[in-house]
């Protein structure tokens, strides 16, 4: 009798025993690592842009019950646009964070750092929106959900010329890897259909002050200007170029793609066109979900920087749907990926570097809003390899 | 496009002129480099923006920006700097270092309660700009010229034509020998940091105008630009600083348009600064026994 009830009380405990051990195991969270420029003044609006959207990806996901019934655990860090503070947070990453991959939301400056710590420490990183090369250049564990500047750089050019008609050309940029990169790419691209560029101004970040630059510009009788900026002094070039009397077409970059920009140059901004990678006309449900969820939850309009970070939380959380957090099965299964939908519309491959390869949206402000105004998709233009 | 050129760059140096005028009338008196002046600027601009978006009403919004900055500036001096001061043998260093940090903390204290984002006055003009040949003038721009030159004319008569002027000069010329003979240089303290703090706040309004936007980090350029623009215009002499911020006005402008400077724009102020230490250390209108 002894012997039964003993034995009983064993099959009992064993069985709560792994009754307990199976919760555990359910609830062992998914720690994803993440970091954005919050506390850079210059860089804030774009960080908390970042840091919303990867707030919102991971409560999407765990509102639909987690990655295979595990929750997903973000850890986020503030870069500040410091490339010590990126290293730091690289460190801490991969070495006492216990995450299984990290997501950057951040400018090319700070991602440069962190992507070949990531690399070395054997763990899988995907760039939502930094555009310099030599991000996916650290190694094969690095992905980037968004163009680099040469794609983007060269569509402009195309634009430009097939669509604009663009002869004389004068270029204000960001003199930063941003602007830069995409201006040189720029360049070539006129160069082929036989552009004339007049004039290239370079302006610190920190200069907002366009006025100088538009009045040397009005005298070039230049028919578009390339403004490689980001949203402050974009609006500024808007602003300047239609209140000193400019009679010309002004194309710029994902980096004036924010609402902030339609605030600060309200009527002025009315006719820019954009290179970006977010098509607010978009029909995909993905994409007008996004949109409303984001402003449901922030009472704020999403941007190209958000859209890029909660794309590329979305090809993460696929991968270890599909197999597990695994740094080498993640890293071919995103490899891998094809057609895949995002709400910066379909990325139709990784490239052999690790940079998507998908198609350029050009948007146009129109009566204060972004709207469609052509896709570039020529595999010639939009795959960074033809660039290396 | 000469012409064009010379009232952007009249514009940009009268707003420069402005904007270190606060630094100079608080070195000028207590002899110390005021980083955070750059925080009034910035504080100033909010407060204007929430003034102005909440009433519609600028003039008001200029108003309550210079009274309410002004008087954090007398509360600052009282709370902070004149403690700190009072100290025996306290280095020079040290009002410099909390000056950095309480225009740090005004800068982080904005983007944490404002937020991040750019936010824009949207302030109407009844016409968009002037025409007059080839020469646009806006008129956010006149604005800038009316208030500078209102501004320095008050100054100018606060400080020559009244009796807190008069002491103001006799404490900047000598605090020890004006306190024996019974002016009373904590007064004239609280007037430099009313008025530098106003003229601070002032100036950040007029850039949010004339840009449509502010942000957290509006103070970033003007707290290392207005330290080259004081030391250029002779260190606490208020003509020179307004002389110097044209000047640095017309040097950038015309420098960033007319050459190929491998230095961004912003770095001029500062080899001009350097290349007028070398020729005349005490700067345009400083006096030797000053420096």
């Amino acid at each position: 009798m002894k012997r039964r009830v003993m034995a009983l009380l064993l099959a009992g405990t064993m069985v709560f025993g792994l009754g307990v051990s199976a919760m555990a195991e359910e609830a062992e969270p998914i720690r994803i690592g993440f970091f954005c420029p919050e506390s850079a003044p210059s860089a804030a609006a774009d960080g908390q842009s970042s840091r919303q959207s990867a707030e919102l990806a991971v409560k999407m996901i765990n509102d639909a019950g987690g990655i295979n019934g595990a929750q997903v655990e973000l850890v986020a860090y503030d870069d500040g646009l410091d490339t010590k503070e990126a290293a730091n947070i690289g460190e801490k990453l991969t070495t006492a964070d216990d995450v299984v991959a990290v997501v950057s939301g951040s400018y090319s400056g700070p991602t440069k750092v962190v992507a070949p710590i990531c690399q070395d420490s054997d763990m899988l990183m995907v760039s939502a929106y930094a555009v310099h090369p030599d991000v996916v250049n650290a190694g094969d564990l690095i992905f980037s959900q968004s163009f680099p500047g040469s794609v983007q750089g060269t569509a402009a050019g195309e634009f430009a010329a097939n669509t604009l008609g663009a002869k004389k050309v004068a270029i204000v940029a960001v003199d930063l890897d941003f602007g830069t990169e995409q201006a040189t790419y720029f360049k070539a691209q006129a160069y082929k259909y036989g552009m004339e560029i007049v004039s290239e101004d370079y302006i610190a970040i920190s200069d907002n002050d366009m006025t100088s630059v538009i009045t040397k510009i009005k005298d070039e009788d230049v028919d578009l200007i390339y403004s490689v900026n980001y949203y402050e002094q974009a609006s500024e070039v808007c602003r300047q170029a239609a209140l000193q009397g400019l009679d010309c077409a002004i194309l710029g970059t994902e980096g004036a793609d924010s609402w902030q920009l339609l605030e600060t140059a309200g009527e002025y901004a009315n006719g820019l066109y954009i290179t970006t990678n977010m098509n607010r006309d978009d029909e995909n449900a993905n994409t007008q979900a996004y949109i409303d969820n984001y402003r449901a939850e922030y009472n704020m309009e999403p941007d190209m920087v958000g859209a890029s970070v909660y794309d590329a939380f979305q090809v993460l959380f696929t991968a270890i749907e599909n197999v597990g957090t695994d740094t080498q099965a993640m890293k071919d299964y995103i490899a891998g990926m094809k057609d895949y939908d995002t709400v910066t519309g379909k990325l139709l491959y990784y490239n052999a570097s690790g940079s998507a390869v998908k198609p350029v949206q050009v948007q146009q402000v129109v009566d204060g809003e972004y709207h469609f105004a052509a896709t570039i998709d020529d595999e010639a233009i939009i795959d960074p390899a033809n660039f290396e | 496009m000469f012409i064009q050129q010379l009232i952007n760059a009249l514009m940009i140096g009268s707003l420069y002129a402005l904007t270190a005028m606060g630094a100079t009338l608080i070195y000028g008196i207590l002899g110390i480099l005021d980083i955070a002046n750059a925080g009034a600027y910035l504080i100033g601009a909010y407060l204007g923006y929430y003034v102005y978006t909440a009433t519609g009403n600028i003039v008001l919004a200029f108003l309550a920006a210079i009274v309410l900055v002004g008087a954090g500036g007398v509360v600052l001096q009282r709370t902070i700097y004149s403690p700190i001061l009072a100290k025996p043998r306290t280095l020079s260093i040290i009002p410099l270092v909390a000056a950095v940090g309480l225009f740090t903390m005004c800068s982080d204290a904005v983007r944490l309660i404002c937020g991040p984002g750019t936010k824009a006055y949207n302030l109407k003009f009844p016409v968009d700009a002037f025409h007059i040949g080839n020469v646009t003038i806006l008129p956010a721009w006149i604005l800038i010229f009316a208030l500078t030159a209102a501004l320095l004319l008050i100054l100018w008569f606060i400080l020559n034509k009244t009796k807190l002027g008069l002491a103001w000069r006799a404490s900047a010329e000598d605090p020890e020998i004006s306190g024996v003979c019974g002016v009373n240089t904590h007064v004239s303290m609280a007037l430099s940091y009313i008025l530098g703090y106003g003229f601070a706040a002032a100036a950040g309004i007029m850039t949010g105008i004339l840009y449509n936007s502010i942000t957290p980090a509006l103070g970033d350029v003007p707290s290392y630009k207005m330290l080259a623009i004081i030391v250029l215009g002779g260190l606490g002499n208020p003509l020179g600083t307004v002389v110097a911020g044209l000047l640095i006005g017309i040097a950038e402008v015309f420098l960033s348009v007319y050459t190929t400077l491998p230095i961004p724009k912003d770095a001029i102020a500062f080899v001009v600064l350097i290349i007028m230490l070398l020729i005349k250390p005490s700067g345009l209108f400083g006096q030797k026994n000053k420096v």
